[in-house]
């Protein structure tokens, strides 16, 4: 097989993954997306790995390593997913303006707490 | 014999400083040990008594520091002039050489400045001392009679120091050796002038009059000082005898004398810097004798006839003199026609005369109009002091507050008379003399303006003496008009009870009335000629004058003579709206200009400067806004920028 | 090797780091006097030191290695340029001691403004001693620090927003000014003056001198000031106390000048030879602009800051010519401009304490009356800065107007001659300004419009008066306790002009009580200042038989005069 199949399945799935980090409004969503991005990379790890040949197989090592990376890096995320609906009633990136310079329009009735600091 | 000229100018600086600085000192103590002998409960009582005590003790230290350096000052001027009578004759032939033909000249120091060098050189001849003379003479009169007049004057100590300052100043005119250290006298005049001006400083009148004086005459003294400039870098030095003796190119001849001429203008109160003089009048009238009269106003043709070879070798120059010379001395006259105040009568006649010196340097002969300038000195600070004799017992400025005079004031009627007689150019007097060699000197010169000149000085002659008739017969003869004036404000002229004035101020005036009136025929005697077909027909002119106001006068005693000049007599009174002219064309523009720049300066200048801080906080604000909160648009952004550096580094390597 | 310069510069920071010692803290003032004047003896022992048959040479030189892996040293000296203007920067900061002993300051914490001024002062001597370019530069930085604390804790009442487009405007001049240093650096491969004054210029490419001139210029033209970089100089001046506005003028602005003729012109003349016009016509744009602008004001610090501004540009001029004379005169005006504008700002500063304001319209007239002494030295002053013969502001100017008339070859003579009588012409304005303040202040006669402001200078003059105002927002609470123990019973804040007649009446027993004419402090603070400005105006040759062979030297043996 060359090694061109995967790697533009590698691509497409990155951009998929691109597309749905800057496009998606569910914070949930979002992080799958960021899942997609990382298995593109593990997917390229892979395919040039064994398109190399590499004797030490640097490629699926680091492939695991992503795999542990990212594990953890959804663990962290989907609690603070749940942590942000918790206090806010919603996943909706757009809304969640925190970071802004000065809020515009916070939350009715909401004080702005854990954003700010 | 220049150690008794460096004398000679600083002994009046001497008193100045005494003056200023010590006239209180000690008399200060009188009063602390005063109080303390008398114990502290009585303090409060006797503190009056004892501060007027003090105030004695300072007018009397005070007028010794005036008088006895002053006196010494002309003693040894005296000396200086019979040392210099005995010296060799110099080849140069100025007009002096045969009187006094010496002269000595020493260098102090000379300063380097990193081009021409200044040299602090006083310098002695003929001219020099014919100045110099009059300068310590009227100088000594002014603070005689300064010591009557300013009576009860607590500011007594600091007057009487600005006038020996002044007269320093003025004698380091006189002698200077060199042009720099002239020009610092020239400008110390000016201040003095200023502070001797506003000296009742109280009335914002006076005030304003002083600031108008020093303002004009530095006007003028800044061409002065770059007409040294020319002068000076062209002969490559600042001396006088250097520049004189330099072989310089007429174009820079005739650019430095008009320069100078500004100075000039100024300081002799020449058209069209003349308006600060009769405003000056609002100084005490010794003031006027010593400033506006007799000295400071004749530093001008003093510098004209001590730079006279330049001048000469720049005939537009004398032209432009002479055009000055006759529209002045005119105007002056018609406007001193014209006025009710005694005091401007005689500050518009001394432009007026000023203006017959100027001519006579323009018509090329300096001896006349040094003539003149000592005649005139003398019975011009004659007038002044007898006018302030007038105006003591009256109580006013006026001529119509005047009247009658003649036998509550004989002593002062009769000095007054002579000067009067040689201002109009009667004979004996001295300005019958000197007039004479003025209208001569401007008959023969030959320069293109020179009908002109002497067509305006013979009308001028006829005014002169019509405007010296009215203000000797309005002060002196018809109905008495003095009232009772209340209690004057201070600054104003103090009123005397008795009927004439004292000793003190009587005796300069008629000290001052022996060379008024005899020193025309010593000048005659000395050597000057009379042509006596001109001088009997200007002495006609001058008659037909004073006639026409005496007809006039005798017609209605009651009524100004001044009548005659018809609807002429509204601009003569405001001196043809010059004043007014000149506040409209330079006082306003240069005041609106002032606010303007303020205004500029906190909008334009300074604005730009918060412009500038306030530009930087709206662009940091413009790029604020991209930090909205939304992260998809930060990666977004991210993103972007790392494709434009990958594509950037596939295209450029 | 002489230690003479190294102490004129330690010697104030030693007492400054000795002064925040709390044992001196409660004796700052004595302790400031004693210092200061140490460092008068010093400047004096340095200018009797000096050789003055060769003043041109640089003397009394100390050269240590200071940061040996740049090649930078930390070498000090004089010659006949910078001599003056270091004993006019120690007497000038020793007189403003002992004004400050008489009359606090109205901030409170004398102990912290005594630190303040001893580090000031470490960076104005340092300043005219260096002879390093970086060594300059870190001097010349040095002093913006104090400076601006002195008119944000000690200043009137917008002094913050003065003390901040003091330090901006200047911060940003010293920016532009390291720029040309660090091109001259880079050209010529060297920083020690003396080497590169020596070479005139040689080895370094005209466009090169003419932009390290551009930059260099512009940022001592911000210092100097020069029309149109002056709009810090009225703000920081009106709201700076008393002995902060004498310094800054008398000193600082002097540093800018002073490196026009250390710095930019030997060092770059090419460079000066082709932005001289500019630099003229700037410094005549100043002239006729500050003069005007002084004729329209109402403050009268105001209207001697924006004089400065005018007198400042003489100095330029003189510069632009690059005459010795115009040089000469520019030096001449330097010192001058220091003795009488720091006489002037004292006596403003006094009119300001004893009237509560130094509005000329709310002072009224008749200060003469009033004040006899204060108003004739006030007139003194006047006539001394208006340029009169005699006094020392003639000189400078009339020299550098000498050196306009005919400027160095190569410019443009007519271009000069206008200059020359746009100048004359400021002259004129100059004296219509300060007449015209005159007038209107001390004649007439006094109207009681003003209130009396708070209660007067107590007649003990070691008592410290009362606190006017309520202390700075950065006063920490340490510094609020500190000042209101030294105040005493008078500790109530009062607005200067709020005080009514009642607690004026309450302090000194006697409402209505008459000004008290100069104090002991003041007439110690000034006496100096009227002595040396009578001095050299009736011998300019003390100063000038100093700076002549030294701005020849300077200008390189080809120009000729």
């Amino acid at each position: 097989m060359h090694v061109v199949y995967p790697v533009v399945v590698s691509a497409l799935l990155f951009s998929i993954g691109v597309y749905g980090v800057l496009a998606r409004r569910n914070a949930i969503l979002v992080l799958m997306s960021v899942e997609l991005m990382l298995n593109a990379v593990n997917l390229n790890l892979v395919a040039f790995d064994v398109w190399l040949g590499d004797r030490l197989h640097g490629g699926q090592v680091l492939t695991l390593f992503v795999i542990v990376i990212a594990a953890a890096e959804v663990g962290l995320g989907l609690a603070i997913v749940l942590a942000v609906f918790r206090t806010r009633r919603t996943v909706d990136v757009d809304r969640l303006r925190a970071l802004a310079e000065v809020v515009r329009t916070p939350e009715p009735g909401r004080p702005d707490g854990e954003g700010a600091s | 014999m220049t150690a008794v000229v460096a004398l000679i100018v600083l002994l009046p600086f001497a008193a100045a400083v005494a003056g200023l600085l010590a006239t209180r000192l000690g008399t200060r103590d009188v009063r602390a040990e005063d109080v303390r002998t008398r114990g502290v409960g009585a303090r409060d009582a006797r503190t009056a008594d004892v501060g007027a005590r003090a105030e004695r003790a300072a007018y009397r230290r005070a007028a010794w520091f005036a008088i006895v350096p002053g006196t010494v000052s002309a003693a040894l001027t005296v000396w200086l002039a019979a040392a210099l009578a005995r010296g060799t004759p110099a080849t140069d032939g100025r007009f002096w050489a045969e009187l006094l033909p010496g002269r000595t000249e020493g260098t102090l120091t000379v300063v380097e400045t990193g081009s021409v060098p200044i040299s602090l050189t006083l310098r002695a001849d003929g001219l020099s001392v014919l100045a110099g003379i009059l300068v310590v003479v009227v100088a000594l009169a002014v603070q005689v009679y300064s010591v009557g007049y300013m009576r009860d004057e607590p500011r007594y100590p600091s007057y009487s120091a600005f006038v020996s300052l002044f007269t320093s100043a003025m004698l380091l005119v006189v002698y200077a050796g060199d042009l720099i250290v002239l020009y610092a006298g020239w400008e110390i005049m000016g201040l003095c002038s200023y502070l001797l001006i506003g000296h009742w400083w109280e009335d914002r009148a006076n005030s304003r009059a002083a600031v108008k004086a020093f303002l004009v005459t530095r006007l003028g003294d800044v061409g002065f000082l770059f007409g040294i400039f020319v002068l000076g870098l062209s002969a490559g030095s600042f001396r006088i005898d250097d520049v004189l003796r330099a072989d310089l190119p007429r174009g820079t001849l005739v650019a430095a004398t008009l320069l100078l001429l500004a100075g000039v203008a100024g300081k002799s109160a020449q058209v069209p810097l003349q308006t600060w003089l009769p405003d000056a009048m609002a100084g005490p009238t010794p003031i006027s004798a010593l400033i506006h009269a007799a000295t400071m106003v004749a530093a001008g043709i003093f510098v004209v006839a001590r730079l006279y070879p330049a001048f000469l070798a720049a005939p537009p120059t004398l032209d432009v003199l002479g055009v000055v010379a006759a529209v002045g001395m005119l105007g002056a006259a018609l406007a001193a026609l014209a006025q009710d105040d005694l005091k401007r009568v005689l500050a518009y006649s001394t432009i007026s005369q000023l203006a017959y010196m100027a001519a006579a340097l323009a018509a090329g002969s300096d001896r006349a109009a040094m003539f003149h300038l000592v005649s005139h000195g003398a019975f011009k600070a004659l007038l002044f002091l007898c006018a302030g004799l007038v105006i003591h017992h009256v109580g006013s400025n006026l001529i119509s507050h005047m009247g009658g005079l003649r036998t509550a004031l004989p002593v002062t009627f009769w000095t007054m008379t002579i000067g009067f007689a040689a201002l109009a150019g009667l004979p004996p007097a001295s300005g019958f003399f000197s007039k004479d060699a003025v209208l001569s000197a401007v008959e023969h010169g030959t320069g293109p303006a020179q009908p002109l000149v002497y067509a305006s000085a013979l009308l001028t002659v006829g005014v002169t003496g019509a405007y010296a008739a009215r203000a000797w017969l309005r002060t002196f003869f018809g109905p008495a008009r003095i009232e009772p004036l209340p209690e004057p404000p201070p600054g104003v002229a103090h009123v005397f009870d008795g009927r004439e004035a004292p000793p003190s101020m009587l005796w300069p005036a008629g000290v001052l009335a022996v060379p008024a009136l005899l020193l025309g025929l010593a000048g005659w005697a000395a050597g000057v000629q009379v042509e006596w077909g001109p001088a009997a027909a200007s002495l006609a002119v001058a008659l037909l004058g004073a006639g026409i106001v005496y007809a006039l006068w005798r017609a209605a005693p009651e009524q100004d003579p001044a009548r005659l000049l018809g609807p002429f007599r509204a601009p003569c009174e405001r001196a043809f709206y010059v004043d007014a002219a000149y506040a409209a064309l330079v006082t306003r523009p240069v005041l609106r200009l002032a606010r303007g720049v303020v205004r500029t300066d906190a909008r334009v200048v300074d604005g730009a400067v918060r412009g500038s801080g306030r530009a930087t906080l709206g662009l940091s604000g413009l790029v604020r806004l991209a930090q909205n909160g939304n992260a998809q648009l930060y990666v977004t952004g991210l993103l972007a920028g790392l494709v434009l550096i990958a594509v950037a580094a596939v295209v450029l390597t | 090797m002489s230690w003479l310069p190294i102490a004129l510069v330690g010697v104030p920071l030693l007492g400054a780091l000795v002064a925040t010692v709390p044992a001196v803290r409660d004796r700052a003032v004595a302790w400031g006097i004693a210092v200061s004047a140490g460092v008068l003896v010093l400047a004096v022992a340095l200018a009797a030191a000096f050789e003055y048959a060769r003043p041109a040479d640089m003397q009394l030189q100390s050269d240590r290695p200071w940061i040996p892996g740049l090649g930078l040293r930390f070498h000090l000296g004089v010659d006949g340029v910078s001599l003056p203007l270091v004993v006019l920067t120690a007497l000038l900061t020793f007189l403003c001691f002992v004004h400050l002993a008489g009359h606090p300051p109205e901030g409170g914490r004398p102990g912290a403004l005594v630190v303040t001024l001893l580090v000031l002062e470490v960076g104005m001597i340092g300043t005219f001693l260096a002879l390093d370019l970086l060594l300059f530069f870190v001097f010349f930085e040095v002093v913006l620090v104090p400076m601006y604390f002195v008119i944000a804790l000690w200043g009137g009442a917008a002094r913050r927003a003065a003390a901040v487009k003091f330090i901006l405007y200047t911060l940003l001049g010293s920016a532009v000014l390291l720029i040309g240093l660090l091109v001259v650096w880079t050209q010529a491969g060297t920083l020690d003056m003396v080497a590169l004054a020596g070479r005139h210029g040689s080895g370094m490419a005209r466009s090169a001198q003419i932009l390290a001139f551009l930059a260099i210029g512009l940022g001592l033209a911000v210092k100097t000031p020069m029309w149109p970089l002056h709009t810090w100089l009225p703000d920081a001046h009106t709201e700076a106390p008393t002995v902060g506005s004498v310094l800054l003028a008398g000193v600082l602005l002097k540093m800018g000048s002073y490196g026009f003729a250390r710095i930019a012109i030997p060092v770059l003349p090419e460079g000066a030879a082709a932005l001289a016009p500019w630099l003229g016509a700037f410094a005549v744009a100043g002239i006729a602009y500050g003069s005007l602008a002084c004729l329209a004001q109402r403050d009268l610090k105001r209207m001697i800051a924006y004089s400065s501004v005018g007198h400042m540009g003489f100095v330029l001029l003189g510069f632009a010519s690059l005459t010795p004379v115009g040089l000469n005169g520019a030096l001449f005006a330097n010192v001058a401009h220091g003795l009488i504008t720091g006489l002037l700002f004292f006596l403003a500063g006094a009119v300001k304490e004893r009237y509560g304001t130094a509005d000329m319209v709310r002072l009224g007239g008749g200060m003469l009356r009033r004040l006899p002494y204060v108003a004739s030295l006030l007139t003194f002053a006047c006539v001394a800065s208006l340029g009169l013969p005699g006094l020392a502001g003639f000189w400078g100017e009339m020299l550098a107007l000498l050196g306009a008339f005919r400027p160095v070859a190569g410019l443009s003579r007519p271009l000069f001659l206008v200059f020359m009588a746009v100048g004359g012409l400021g002259a004129v304005l100059t004296a219509a300004y300060f007449l015209a303040m005159l007038s209107r202040v001390t004649h007439g006669r006094a109207v009681e419009t003003v209130p009396l402001a708070g209660p007067l200078e107590p007649p003990e003059p070691d008592e410290p008066s009362g606190l006017y105002e309520p202390p700075g927002p950065l006063a920490t609470a340490e510094g609020v306790r500190e000042v209101l123990s030294e105040a005493g019973e008078a500790a109530k804040p009062v607005e200067p002009v709020a005080a009514d007649a009642g607690q004026t009446g309450g302090q000194t027993g006697k409402a209505r009580r008459p000004f008290r004419d100069v104090t002991a402090h003041e007439l110690a603070a000034w006496l100096p200042l009227v002595a040396l400005i009578v001095l050299f105006g009736l011998w300019p040759k003390a100063l000038l038989a100093v700076t002549t062979p030294a701005v020849q030297s300077l200008l390189g043996s080809g120009v000729a005069p």
